[in-house]
């Protein structure tokens, strides 16, 4: 028995690389069907998954904005943190008030910088790199440490003024460079604070004592609320219904959840038109397959009567045509596969100059190679079992005679 | 007959029949009675059309007879298989492996296997059934004068060559019967006869039996072979053709 189906498995081999010519326009024929389909799937994944890695991974993409200001305690701020689908939040103080003077050894003047409220877990900063803390460790924007000259564990001298009563105060403070924010986050020129440090700052404006850095001024602040919030929902997917919450609750706030919304549209539409396609190609790709393997046992019906002749069974003579079916669907794949990766090569090398790096217009995962692999040689047995068992069924007495 | 062989019966066939039918035409072989011993040389002479190969492929179990009183093969002394029971029960591997054990056969034209050489053609059925390289091939391909081919896929060689391959491939693995079917008619008259009788020489030297068809007995008449009695009768208007054969 297992002798029989290695003679066969042998036989059925000998006779398709002996037929080389034949063979060579089947796995053609299979891999004209097969490579176009791979690249358009190439294209239509690339396409959309480079769409959804630019939103998975600029965080900009997942904050939600307060517009205007507002009044928020941080009971309310405590408890939106507590949800599931934020994933950072911070509250924010008057943008009139954020601001610092700060100057370094390094440089030679006095900069003005934007001071965001941050904490560990902010997506703007390297989750590798310590976040600010305390009233003395920031973090600077890229662009903010290149114009003081300045790196992590650098000193820098922050100063601030105001008009208490009647008189001009100016007081300085000692701050460390904790780390530098990456600059794809934040492009501007910033400094990211504690919370604890943003309030002291606009304690000090207000005219309020800050005892912890030993500044005077009328009695500490009591109720402390804050005019807005910097929200990051967990992934975009959570935006629309972060975004519906606050809507809900009389906040109105800004997202770029439209942006989001019209990738998904994409995706959808774009999902479609490959369905369609693929499966317009599929029945073709299946009917050229089968037709190919269906006439190629008919070809062969004398040589499998001769088989069938000397003593071969059933089975043997069905698994004939399968093991030649298998043949080309392989080479068939292979060749598609080579078809693929010269055409997505070239689609990606001339888009490239329009690309950030790594970024492909046309890719697929090795998964798909496997699923179009499984898929062919799937219906290559299928063809080929049924051209078999059509083949088996014939009397040889009737395939020996046709000539 | 010769009742009294030694050896035993090979076939026994009683009211076997086929009959077919295709465009109002119809042709029907009817085997009364037929007996043939282990060891016979056979031949079945007449026109193409008269049921020769209807006949052989029955022998050869690979054409269902439509009617079947008692057909019987004893591939050897020890073991009878009952050919109608098979085909009844649908006990085709059954058939197969009893053709690739016992039984050789020669084609018309030669149904060699073109993606194989000439070795390999000879030595299928042996490698079908295991059978060690022990030198068959070589001495059968000396005999037929086919020692310098081995190496050659059939397109080679010339249609005479091929016969005798084909003849070398039934032989290979000393099967008990070989069936021949016009086995020299694609051949040119001259070597025909030398093809013939190469071939029932070598089947008498190892002791098989054999059923020869061919439309000419003079090529054969020498070579001391018995003829199967047949005749044919066909209906006036010749829509009807029967032929009976016994022996």
């Amino acid at each position: 028995m297992l002798r029989q189906k290695r003679q066969t498995l042998a036989l059925a081999s000998r006779d398709y690389f002996h037929e080389w010519q034949i063979s060579i326009c089947f796995v053609l024929a299979l891999a004209a069907v097969l490579g176009p389909m791979l690249v358009l799937f190439g294209l239509k994944f690339g396409i959309v998954g480079t769409m959804i890695d630019e939103l998975v991974e600029n965080p900009a993409k997942r904050e939600i904005r307060p517009v205007g200001s507002g009044h928020y305690d941080r009971v309310w701020i405590d408890s939106l943190r507590k949800r599931d689908d934020v994933a950072f939040i911070v509250p924010r103080i008057r943008s009139i008030a954020s601001t610092l003077s700060v100057s370094s050894e390094q440089a030679g003047r006095i900069l003005q910088f934007e001071v965001i409220p941050s904490a560990k877990g902010d997506p703007l900063l390297d989750p590798q790199l310590e976040p600010p803390s305390g009233m003395d460790r920031v973090v600077l924007s890229a662009s903010a440490a290149k114009k003081l000259q300045v790196s992590a564990g650098d000193h820098i001298e922050g100063s601030l003024q105001r008009r208490f009563r009647g008189r001009k105060e100016r007081v300085a403070m000692d701050l460390q460079v904790a780390a530098v924010a990456p600059a794809t986050g934040f492009r501007r020129d910033g400094l990211f604070a504690s919370v604890m440090l943003v309030e002291a700052l606009e304690d000090f404006r207000d005219g309020h004592a800050v005892p912890a850095l030993g500044w005077e001024g009328s009695s500490a602040v009591q109720a402390r609320s804050y005019t807005g919030f910097r929200l990051y929902a967990r992934s975009i997917y959570d935006v629309a219904a972060l975004s519906d919450s606050f809507d809900r609750s009389g906040i109105e706030v800004r997202t770029q959840a439209a942006d989001i919304e019209s990738v998904r549209r994409m995706d959808n539409t774009l999902s479609a038109i490959y369905w369609a396609i693929a499966l317009i190609g599929l029945g073709g790709f299946s009917l050229s397959l089968g037709a190919s393997l269906w006439a190629n046992v008919d070809r062969k019906r004398k040589e499998l009567s001769v088989l069938r002749l000397v003593g071969f069974r059933t089975g043997d003579i069905i698994l004939f045509p399968v093991v030649q079916g298998l043949y080309t669907a392989v080479f068939g794949w292979a060749l598609a596969c080579g078809i693929y990766l010269a055409a997505a090569w070239s689609i990606n090398f001339m888009l490239a100059p329009q690309l950030e790096t790594a970024q492909k217009i046309c890719r697929l995962l090795p998964e798909h190679y496997a699923i179009a692999l499984a898929i062919t040689a799937g219906a290559s047995i299928l063809a080929a079992i049924l051209a078999g068992i059509r083949a088996a069924r014939v009397e040889p007495s009737e395939g020996l005679r046709e000539i | 007959m010769q009742e009294n062989s030694p050896s035993g019966v090979i076939y026994q066939l009683k009211d076997v029949a086929k009959t077919r039918s295709s465009n109002g035409y119809s042709f029907g072989l009817r085997v009364p009675s037929l007996r043939i011993q282990r060891g016979e040389k056979i031949a079945l002479i007449g026109e193409s059309g008269c049921g020769k190969s209807t006949l052989l492929d029955m022998l050869a179990f690979i054409l269902q007879p439509s009617d079947i009183g008692n057909f019987s093969f004893h591939a050897d002394s020890n073991t009878a298989v009952d050919i109608g029971l098979a085909w009844r029960k649908h006990r085709r591997n059954r058939l197969a492996a009893l053709r690739k054990a016992h039984m050789g056969y020669v084609m018309q034209t030669g149904g060699l296997l073109p993606y194989l050489n000439i070795y390999d053609n000879i030595n299928l059925s042996r490698q079908m059934l295991g059978m060690k390289d022990d030198g068959t091939v070589e001495t059968l391909a000396r005999e037929l004068g086919l020692t310098r081919h081995l190496k050659k896929l059939p397109d080679a060689l010339s249609t005479g060559e091929r016969q005798r391959v084909a003849i070398g491939r039934a032989l290979a693995h000393r099967p008990a019967i070989i069936i021949a079917d016009e086995p020299t008619a694609s051949v040119d008259p001259f070597a025909a006869e030398k093809i013939m009788s190469l071939f029932i020489g070598m089947v008498e030297e190892r002791n098989i039996t054999v059923i020869v068809a061919s439309h000419a007995w003079r090529h054969i008449k020498q070579l001391g072979l018995r003829r199967l009695a047949h005749h044919t009768r066909r209906s006036k208007d010749g829509r009807m053709t029967e032929t009976v054969v016994s022996g």
